[in-house]
């Protein structure tokens, strides 16, 4: 069988199975476990009802509790056991990392992170949505800003290398010093500010991904109020500030958290332009040099990442039991 | 409607300038990479992209054999051209080259201009004159050419060879069918069941939502490495082993959190009286779910489709784990980082090629998702 | 005369034979290679139908060439070899012996990973008499046998690694015609490599290109050069002491051996682009100076592996050459060499696998290699004829020479200090940390790992 049928057919069987296990689950549930018939018709609708969440839910929570609860509890439980896994050492892997220094600086780096890209990708998504809304070229510009967002991590580390390389032939940012008579300088070994270099070059990559959900949502909210706010005889800033962005920030607080999540997972960049050197390193990539070696310190760091970011989660739990209210 | 805003025209004109700032700034390194994805590896490492489209001069060195040495009188004479020079003729395939300077140390390699006569460290007198023409005159017979040096405006070099070997690649083709066969179901196959969670924790009651919710919303920070292994083991343990169903199902476990915390979070935006209304009018929640759902989270879907798709399109690690590591399973980008990059080592120009050929297709994708990303449908019904 | 005979009428019924078989490279009874026992175990083996799946670091390139050795090994038993090589296979192997997929020997570049697969059991100790044959046919036999002998899981000395392919690192690679110009003489000592240095200052060049960047593993290159300074500096033993960390890290000895590369790495003026740029050059751009003109640096000290990343059409012996990184005169420890080299071990035993081994203990199977190009062996039994070029025989005579012989430190170090602290370690140092710092760092990271 040539590849593209076989790949084909497993397409098909893949996304089938799971179609079929929605439709067919929910026909079973309705004709022959409750069918909505006869004299218990009522009751039996109800009694799907109440069955029929779950039905929604089970791939879902199976796939979830499989994939992602399963390890954590497992990599918690990991987390207590020493490098081999043999003996059972308490909390010392956790106390371990806060002794060193490397650690620390990988906790800072983080937090600036945390802090930096989401508030600067959403600012600038939110930035260009508005401003290529009624653009003539508007969805144009939109492709190019969105465009780093296909680029692999790896690739877009290279792209990046052409800007910072400490080479005047190679880094443009040193070709335009070297043309102005400055001293080559290498911006990835600037003490603090390499870690905003770092940040940017996700921002470049996350911007686009803002810029497409809040587009989305501005094109949303409804002509009329826009409209009468104008009539009303509001400028540009205020009907942006005062009207549009309050209508639109439950999608900005999920922008904000989705930025925020990918940040605390990302490795590659800091892993491929400084493997971590010159007081860039943060937390998911001083993971990996533990990965495969000392799974006990790994996970142990993985459960800080997770704690790092507990507020934010605390935040978007209590925003959605707001809205179910 | 601007006119209204009394937005005047100087105000367009400064969006406009401002977006095209943006634009470029943001296109600017991308277009540093399209650049170099046409250069050699050499060219990369001694020049910027931005000046691969000039004309530079650079310095040769030409190894001058002594073959065609004669005698003449008492002089040994050697004659020739410096660009017939394989290595050199290379550098300007319009036969067109130019002496501007010439030297016999590669410390100077511009010491003297055309014509000039030097003295040799070997003995001798050299002549290199403009059109690359030299002429060696030695008391001694001559039995080792001398070695040459001269500087030449060389004309802008591209190549596509870059791009012949990333795509004619042994095996490339069947890399792309591997990506494509991972990436298309690990796409849709989230996304449906994660519609159907979402509709569920959106706009069912039942017990345990709240948690549910909050589970989900804590699930999203867990960090992808944390679960390969203990995974992986999981997979050999249950015969699942190194597969296409091993990695469309961690993928699809992986995506699971986002999806449902973004469709949900859209979902719960929808009008209550479209769905309420649909209720009293005896339709059950599958109807509901396929009929009126579905089709109104359009934007939602096609954006959430795009974002998995590059993902699992540009992921490496999830497909190093779960694939098996032979040429039949290899998806492109573990082909392009394990088998050609680690044979060339950083070979950039290749980097590049490779870069741009695996942005086409979610760029593709892109542009014909993009129109569902609009709110349309909805503008009308919201309130 | 019998023997030739004899493997006269083998190589007919090879040819005979081959109708299926793919075109080898070097046909069979022909050139300086040694076919007897070649022949000899084509006769006594038949695996037809069985398969020897294997993975390595070796791909593209590199990949073909192991390849092409593989296909003698079909050809003389029959058996199928699958060789799928991988850029990380550190992870891949961890991950195929994780999920029961292991291949049925890895051919591992670095000795620490496989003494901690050995440790967890999920190697297979080699068979009987390899350890003999080793001690007997390799130069510096017994200290190939040391190097491939790791602990099992029960705390049991076995030995697990066959080498097979040597890299050469005490060598300094410069241009000849930029030396010859410039009337500069190779040096013959490490004192006279730094009159030298400071010679092609005076003269107003640059005469060393470093870079130590390599992604997550940046850092690796400096390595090399304490390694290669500690042999220079102290006495074997003490760099063996070193190696097990029985004496620690922040050692006055390895200071000392940091502070000598710091001699030319920390130096503005002795390397190009300033010793800023040392931290960020990616070690596979860094030759690509000396072959400028006019050249930005003269020297350039890497392993024999290095030809492959230098610029398109470079030739060794012509636009390239190297000479032996030299030893202290006043020193006096002979010429110390520091290599480093890949070993195959078992993951998964079959009889097959087993026959590999006996092929690969055969001096046919280096040969084969070395006449490709880019192979240097440790096998005493191979007719050096064979070599590929006059340079790599020039290599393997260096190695041939050495009066000491040590095997990379950072290979054989835990993979956190090795493959870790160590180069994050020399970042910091070539960045202006001091010796002592650094070592003291990476001495508290080793002491967190007992």
């Amino acid at each position: 069988m040539s590849p593209v049928l076989q790949g084909l057919l497993t397409i098909i069987i893949g996304v089938g199975g799971c179609v079929g296990y929605f439709y067919a689950s929910n026909i079973i549930l309705d004709k022959v476990i409750f069918p909505a018939r006869g004299p218990q018709a009522g009751r039996n609708i109800n009694r799907a009802n109440k069955v029929r969440p779950w039905l929604f839910l089970f791939p879902a929570m199976f796939a979830l509790g499989l994939y992602l609860v399963y390890p954590v509890v497992g990599s918690f439980y990991r987390s207590l056991f020493d490098r081999l896994g043999n003996n059972f050492i308490g909390l010392d892997n956790y106390i371990n990392l806060f002794a060193e220094e490397a650690f620390r600086t990988a906790v800072f780096n983080n937090l600036l992170w945390v802090l930096v890209v989401p508030a600067m990708a959403t600012f600038l998504g939110l930035l260009v949505a508005q401003l290529t809304d009624r653009l003539v070229w508007g969805n144009f510009a939109k492709s190019l800003i969105f465009m780093p967002m296909a680029i692999s991590f790896v690739g877009a580390s290279l792209i990046w290398k052409f800007v910072y390389s400490a080479n005047p032939d190679i880094g443009i940012i040193n070709s335009i010093r070297d043309s102005m008579g400055l001293e080559a300088l290498d911006p990835l070994q600037v003490p603090f500010w390499n870690n905003f270099f770092l940040m940017f070059i996700l921002v470049w990559i996350q911007t686009g991904f803002a810029m497409v959900i809040l587009s989305a949502a501005l094109r949303g909210i409804p002509e009329e109020t826009i409209e009468a706010a104008i009539i009303d005889g509001a400028n540009p800033f205020q009907v942006f500030f005062q009207i549009k962005v309050p209508q639109i920030m439950g999608t900005i607080v999920v922008v904000w958290t989705t930025i925020t999540i990918l940040v605390l997972k990302v490795f590659d960049i800091v892993y491929t332009m400084t493997g971590g050197n010159f007081d860039t390193d943060i937390l998911p990539s001083y993971m990996m040099s533990f990965m495969f070696r000392d799974d006990g310190r790994a996970t142990a760091v993985a459960f800080v990442i997770m704690l790092l970011v507990l507020p934010v989660m605390i935040w978007n739990i209590r925003q959605a039991r707001k809205e179910m209210r | 409607m601007d006119n209204i805003a009394g937005q005047n025209q100087g105000g367009k004109i400064a969006v406009n300038i401002t977006v095209i700032i943006l634009v470029l700034l943001w296109l600017l390194p991308t277009i540093g990479l399209f650049v170099s994805s046409f250069r050699e590896r050499d060219q990369i490492s001694n020049s910027g992209w931005w000046q691969a489209p000039f004309s530079v001069d650079l310095n040769f060195r030409a190894r001058v054999a002594a073959d065609g040495a004669r005698q003449e009188g008492t002089q040994y004479v050697l004659e020739g051209n410096l660009f017939d020079d394989p290595e050199i003729a290379e550098a300007f395939p319009e036969d067109n080259g130019s002496v501007s300077a010439f030297g016999t140390r590669a410390v100077a390699p511009d010491e003297f201009t055309p014509g000039t006569a030097t003295e040799l460290r070997s003995g001798g007198t050299l002549t290199v004159q403009a059109d690359g023409s030299f002429r060696l005159e030695s008391a001694e017979p001559i039995d080792r050419g001398p070695t040459i040096y001269l500087a030449a405006e060389t004309p802008p070099r591209f190549t596509l060879l870059n791009y012949d070997t990333v795509l004619n690649a042994n095996g490339m083709d069947r890399a792309f069918i591997n990506t494509l066969t991972v990436t298309i179901p690990a796409t849709i196959i989230p996304i449906l069941i994660a519609a159907f969670a979402a509709y569920a924790l959106a706009w069912m009651d039942f017990p345990g939502r709240g948690v549910l919710i909050a589970a989900v919303v804590g699930l999203l920070v867990v960090p992808l490495q944390l679960a390969l292994v203990p995974l992986l083991k999981l997979h050999t343990d249950i015969g699942i082993g190194q597969s296409f169903l091993g990695i469309w199902l961690a993928h699809t476990g992986f995506g699971l959190p986002l999806a449902v915390y973004l469709l949900r979070n859209y979902m719960v935006g929808l009008p209550r009286d479209i769905i309420e209304g649909a209720k009293v009018d005896g339709a059950t929640d599958f109807q509901i779910f396929t009929k009126i759902i579905l089709p109104l989270s359009f934007p939602a879907l096609a954006s959430f489709a795009i974002f998995q798709f590059l993902w699992t399109w540009n992921d490496l690690l999830v497909a190093k784990v779960f694939l098996p590591s032979g040429a039949e399973s290899q998806v492109m980008t573990v082909k392009i980082a394990d088998d050609l990059l680690g044979s060339r080592g950083g070979d950039w120009g290749i980097l590049a090629t490779a870069a741009f050929v695996s942005i086409a297709v979610p760029l593709i994708v892109f542009f014909t998702m993009q129109r569902y990303l609009v709110r349309g449908l909805l503008a009308g019904s919201v309130k | 005369m019998k023997s030739r005979l004899y493997a006269g009428v083998a190589a007919i019924a090879l040819v005979a034979s081959g109708a299926a078989a793919q075109d080898l490279m070097f046909a069979p009874g022909e050139g300086a290679f040694s076919w007897d026992s070649y022949n000899a175990m084509a006769d006594a083996t038949d695996l037809s139908g069985e398969t020897v799946t294997i993975t390595g670091p070796w791909t593209g390139n590199e990949a073909e060439k192991v390849n092409a050795v593989f296909d003698y090994f079909e050809q003389a038993t029959g058996a199928t070899v699958n060789y799928s090589g991988s850029d990380s296979f550190e992870q891949d192997i961890v991950i195929a012996t994780q999920a029961g997929s292991a291949p049925n020997l890895a051919v591992f570049p670095q000795p620490g990973l496989a003494a901690d697969m050995a440790a967890q059991g999920l190697l297979t100790p080699l068979p009987e008499g390899t350890a003999e044959f080793v001690a007997e046919n390799y130069a510096a036999g017994q200290s190939w046998v040391d190097l491939g002998t790791y602990a099992d899981a029960d705390g049991n000395d076995q030995l697990y690694g066959l080498f097979y392919r040597v890299d050469l690192k005490s060598l300094v690679w410069y241009s000849p015609d930029a030396f010859a110009e410039m009337g500069y003489d190779i040096p013959q000592s490490m004192e006279e490599l730094k009159t030298l240095t400071q010679q092609i200052v005076d003269d107003g060049g640059t005469p060393w290109c470093i870079g130590l960047g390599s992604g997550a593993a940046t850092g690796w290159p400096a390595t090399d050069w304490v390694e290669d300074m500690m042999l220079r500096t102290q006495p074997p033993a003490v760099y063996d002491e070193w190696v097990s960390n029985e004496r620690p890290f922040n050692d006055p000895a390895v200071i000392g051996a940091i502070d000598e590369f710091g001699w030319f790495a920390r130096n503005d003026a002795y390397v190009d682009g300033g010793a800023e740029a040392v931290a960020t050059t990616d070690f596979r751009d860094s030759p690509a100076g000396m072959f400028e003109i006019p050249p930005a640096c003269y020297m350039h000290r890497q392993a024999s592996f290095i030809p492959a990343f230098f610029p398109e059409g470079t030739e060794v012996g012509r636009d390239v050459d190297f000479f032996y990184f030299p030893a202290f005169e006043e020193a006096d420890l002979g010429r110390p060499v520091l290599g480093a080299g890949t070993l195959f071990a078992i993951t998964d035993p079959s009889d097959a696998t087993n026959a590999m081994l006996e092929f690969l203990k055969l001096p046919i199977a280096h040969e084969l290699w070395m006449a490709q190009g880019g192979f240097l062996t440790a096998h005493g039994g191979v007719n050096l004829e064979t070599y590929a070029s006059d340079s790599e025989r020039a290599q393997g005579q260096i190695l041939a020479d050495a009066t000491t012989f040590r095997f990379d430190a950072s290979d054989l170090m835990p993979g956190e200090i090795g493959a870790g602290a160590f180069w994050t370690g020399m970042v910091d140092y070539v960045t202006g940390a001091s010796a002592e710092d650094v070592t003291q760092t990476i001495q508290d990271r080793w002491d967190t790992l007992q």
